[in-house]
């Protein structure tokens, strides 16, 4: 039975997966020593660098290894989080379906008829994971567990200002995880001091944590030989590579960039320059001379005092700057090209045709440039007057031996996308059941969970809580919200506009990577049809009314375009019958606002684990009770092992208890560790690790093949197309 | 109910309305009344047992996959573990080449023998209960008295004749006594080398039921 092997196969190797990150998971965790197959020695407390660093074959080790990858690529935070998670997961489904194991040797006797039941089984399952992550997590979220987040921007005004030591909190236990212990608090410091500096303006957070993260490789150096607290800020931008030629120069400096030699060529590629005498020859080269000479004057008659160039200038070129007085800076990469047009706006400077025309308007002026030596290297150092809000400054990271400093880069870069993601809004999409009588429109529903969400006060007061702010803010960016979310109401809208709402809705957050939802589409196809009858006994059903919707639910299945709104149009159904019944659903949009931020030490397990568990007692519709339970048990093995060393007053189980105890009795948690986590950055675990399972287990059967197949194209068919 | 019922046996979708126990729903909930008993003692330490040793093998794994072994992508035809293979591409199964060389061999969760002998002290303590009610230890599903076939064969040897109250023969008893006392000085030398609680566990059983056994055969002589 490959399917049911497939859960038993996938948990033995998340366990071995486990038990080589569980070691290094938290600021209690320690450093893993890996050997790479390569023979080179990996000292981490990395997880994506760890799991990257193993050989695996397994071809359920390797879909997870990618999904951790992808995972990280956008959020920069959470591998080994997500490990644990994925693996309790599959213990919990294993416990579950181990017991409905028996069933099966009595319902069906034919062996291909069982092995069909089961791909179904899994498949109906994976559906059931999805759809809790469409509907129920976002609802769980905003109903529930959005009144216990805190922010760390403080907003007195209308302007959002970052709260500077609830940003250290958050970094700090952010590195704490990623980095030695020795090393975590100046690391925090230096990335605080960084984010302060390179933000001009004090509300462009996200711009400039986009482009610091985009452009990440280019802004810092590594130096080795050095100790770790040597590491700081550089204002300016540094270009990995030497001056050509250096000419001192005071006061602002213009800059051109070229990305052509200034020098013409005897003849370009694709066409000829034919030579029919040693004369001819002479006063080509002469011409060339000249001219390069000509072009350079006219440089420095515009007191241009840097060159900075693309490609490999020729000598002559080196030659006359030096003459007049242009640094020249050659072969740069595209990247960092990139980056100094981003920061200074600046086109390349396209060489004029004729010899008469020479308009210089591409320049840009720079306050200084020079030589920078760091441990006998030589950079170039730029002082670069940015147009942007991103105030140019670089890191220089320092660190006895290479592997430290290749350890610290990727957790700066990791911290780097862990803030962009938590600087931004979180889109939920809710749906919620509500009676007749209380119906009410969206933006009501809305409002009216606001009013509900009186923060309480606690005990460390240099956090503000600006949640019922920010969202008052929100209400007038949800309407430019770049996801097309529309706010429906309880209303009956015809079947048309309903199905356009459904399509149009497509959460960006929760798309964390479109190729696993389309794999996730591929494999539940050919099975959509049947699993959606079989969801009629779950939904109050009218049979009288079933046989048009299954029309209509196939043609809204063509329309599909990611895999989760498939459960969406299991409810459609459901509103035509709200004439006749009592219940309808409504959905709603709402958002997590940026900066979200809860206390670390497993809070924002336990709350989800509490609500969760309260929503399931609740839940009328049975799989989904027994996925939420299956993910409020999962969800605890991380703090588990977070507090695995604790013991008395601070093992798991009396701060489960405590908190247990707060949240019954409506009284604010109390947490005994300083350091914030990002809500959002916790989100995106949850759905990465749901679609992560649903891959693993719509996998009905594994062909090994020895090698990748070729590509065949085959040319007689396109033309007979 | 076809595929739905996969999932939810019976009761049509309406039976979640129990009130689970207030903050961990670790129990899954009772789908029916009749199909779902808790675990008998003996069944969690077989569960217990089985769990330490899937534990032990991914810890072993771990550290080889660490040490820069290849996870490949089979399973071992024995045990149904995965497969590693290190640089000098010599295939490597953890638990047959590792695990099994120890004491597990006699894990009734795993080895069939084993667990026949723990079904035959089930039997025989059912069978001999009031005259053994007042000797706990060899009660076999607590713990497991027995480390392997000798022992168990001295306690049925034991165990079985006590109504006839016939005279033994000085020989069995002596053999008997023999084979007990062997048993005894090898379970203490175990005992000292052993490094898993599960075992130590077994083997201090082993050494009390040897014991006893030692007790009952002086007592049947005198």
């Amino acid at each position: 039975m490959a399917a049911a092997g497939s859960v038993t196969v996938a948990l033995h190797v998340a366990e071995v997966l486990e038990t080589i990150v569980s070691g290094c998971l938290g600021p209690e965790g320690r450093q893993v020593l890996c050997t790479k197959p390569t023979g080179e020695v990996l000292l981490s407390r990395d997880g994506g660098c760890l799991l990257k660093a193993l050989h695996l074959e397994h071809p359920v080790a390797r879909v997870m290894v990618a999904c951790v990858s992808s995972h990280l690529r956008k959020t920069g935070d959470g591998a080994k989080t997500f490990i644990i998670f994925l693996c309790h997961l599959l213990r919990g489904l294993r416990e579950i379906t181990d017991k409905e194991k028996d069933s099966f040797l009595f319902e069906n006797i034919q062996t291909c008829g069982r092995h069909w039941k089961n791909c179904c089984r899994w498949k109906f399952i994976s559906q059931a994971f999805l759809t809790f992550q469409t509907q129920i997590l976002d609802y769980v979220m905003d109903h529930y567990l959005s009144r216990h987040f805190l922010s760390i921007f403080s907003s007195c005004t209308k302007e959002r200002t970052l709260c500077r030591s609830s940003l250290e909190m958050l970094l700090g236990a952010y590195f704490c995880g990623r980095v030695g212990r020795n090393n975590h608090s100046l690391m925090s410091q230096l990335m605080c001091d960084y984010v302060f500096k390179c933000t001009a303006c004090e509300s462009r957070f996200e711009e400039v944590l986009e482009l610091v993260d985009d452009c990440f490789v280019e802004l810092k150096v590594g130096v080795t030989g050095l100790p770790v607290s040597d590491s700081r800020i550089i204002a300016g931008l540094v270009l990995q590579r030497d001056f050509s030629v250096y000419c001192p120069a005071d006061g602002d400096i213009r800059i051109v960039i070229v990305t052509e030699t200034i020098q013409p060529l005897f003849s370009i590629s694709g066409s000829e320059f034919p030579l029919n005498s040693e004369a001819q020859f002479q006063t080509s080269q002469f011409w060339i001379t000249e001219r390069t000479k000509a072009i350079v004057k006219h440089l420095q008659n515009q007191n241009v005092k840097l060159l900075l160039s693309t490609v490999k200038q020729p000598d002559l070129v080196i030659y006359c700057a030096g003459l007049n007085g242009i640094s020249v800076v050659e072969c740069l990469s595209s990247e960092e090209l990139s980056l100094i047009q981003r920061v200074i706006g600046l086109a390349p400077f396209v060489l004029p045709e004729a010899s008469s025309q020479y308009e210089l308007s591409h320049t840009a002026l720079a306050k200084f440039c020079k030589p920078l030596i760091l441990r006998s290297k030589r950079f170039v150092h730029l002082g670069l007057m940015s147009t942007c809000s991103f105030a140019p400054h670089c890191i220089a990271l320092c660190a006895p031996v290479q592997g430290l400093v290749e350890q610290h880069e990727n957790a700066l870069h990791g911290a780097f996308k862990m803030l962009r993601q938590a600087f931004k809004d979180l889109d939920l999409n809710c749906v919620t059941q509500t009676s007749d009588q209380s119906c009410t429109s969206g933006p009501c529903i809305y409002k009216n969970s606001r009013e509900s969400n009186e923060l309480p006060k606690i005990v460390n007061s240099s956090i503000q809580r600006s949640y019922q702010d920010t969202v008052v803010k929100n209400k007038g960016e949800l309407a430019k919200t770049q996801t097309n979310l529309k706010v429906c109401s309880n209303l009956i809208v015809p079947s048309v506009k309903l199905e356009q709402n459904v399509l149009c809705s497509t959460p960006k957050v929760a798309v964390t990577d479109s190729y696993q939802t389309d794999e996730t589409l591929r494999c539940s196809s050919p099975n959509k049809g049947r699993i959606m009858d079989d969801h009629e006994p779950f939904i109050e059903s009218n049979s009288a009314n079933s046989k048009p919707e299954n029309t209509r639910r196939e043609i809204s299945y063509e329309n599909l375009q990611v895999a989760k709104l498939a459960r969406k149009d299991s409810i459609l159904p459901l509103r035509y019958k709200s004439l006749e019944t009592c219940t309808s659903q409504s959905y709603y949009s709402s958002s997590i606002p940026a900066g979200c931020v809860l206390p670390v030490g497993g809070n924002f397990e336990i709350l989800l684990h509490y609500y969760l568990l309260n929503y399931a007692k609740k839940c009328q519709q049975s799989e989904q009770t027994m996925v939420s339970r299956i993910i409020a048990n999962a969800i605890l093995g991380v703090p588990k092992i977070l507090y695995k060393s604790k013991k008395g007053n601070y093992s798991f189980p009396q701060v489960y208890v405590r908190a247990l105890q707060a949240l019954q009795t409506n009284q604010p948690m109390i947490s005994n560790q300083t350091g914030l986590e990002s809500v959002a950055g916790k989100y995106q675990l949850l759905t990465s690790v749901l679609q992560c399972l649903t891959n693993i287990l719509t996998v009905d059967l594994v062909i090994s093949i020895k090698r990748q197949p070729q590509e065949v194209y085959d040319q007689d068919s396109e033309e007979e197309l | 109910m076809d595929c739905g019922g996969l999932w939810l046996r019976g009761s049509g979708g309406t039976l979640l309305q129990q009130d689970l126990p207030a903050p961990c729903a670790s129990l899954p909930p009772e789908v029916d009344d009749f199909s779902w008993e808790p675990p008998t003692e003996a069944e969690t330490k077989v569960l217990q047992a089985r769990r330490e040793r899937q534990d032990r093998i991914s810890r072993l794994m771990g550290d080889y996959l660490l040490r820069g072994y290849r996870m490949l992508g089979e399973t071992c035809a024995d045990c149904g573990t995965i497969l590693l293979q290190d640089k000098q591409r010599k295939i490597y199964c953890v638990a047959c080449q590792e695990l099994d060389s120890d004491v597990d061999k006699d894990n009734p969760a795993l080895n069939a023998q084993a667990a026949l002998s723990q079904a035959r002290e089930h039997q025989l303590a059912s069978a001999s209960e009031p005259p053994l009610s007042s000797r706990p230890a060899p009660q076999p599903p607590v713990p497991r008295p027995e480390h392997c076939e000798g022992a168990a064969a001295g306690l049925k040897a034991v165990q079985g004749p006590p109504p006839p109250a016939v005279l033994p023969n000085a020989d069995v008893v002596a053999c008997t006594q023999e084979a007990l006392l062997q048993k005894l000085t090898w379970a203490s030398a175990e005992l000292g080398s052993s490094t898993s609680l599960e075992t130590s566990i077994q083997l201090c059983s082993l050494i009390r039921a040897c014991a006893e056994a030692l007790r009952s055969l002086q007592q049947l002589q005198h």
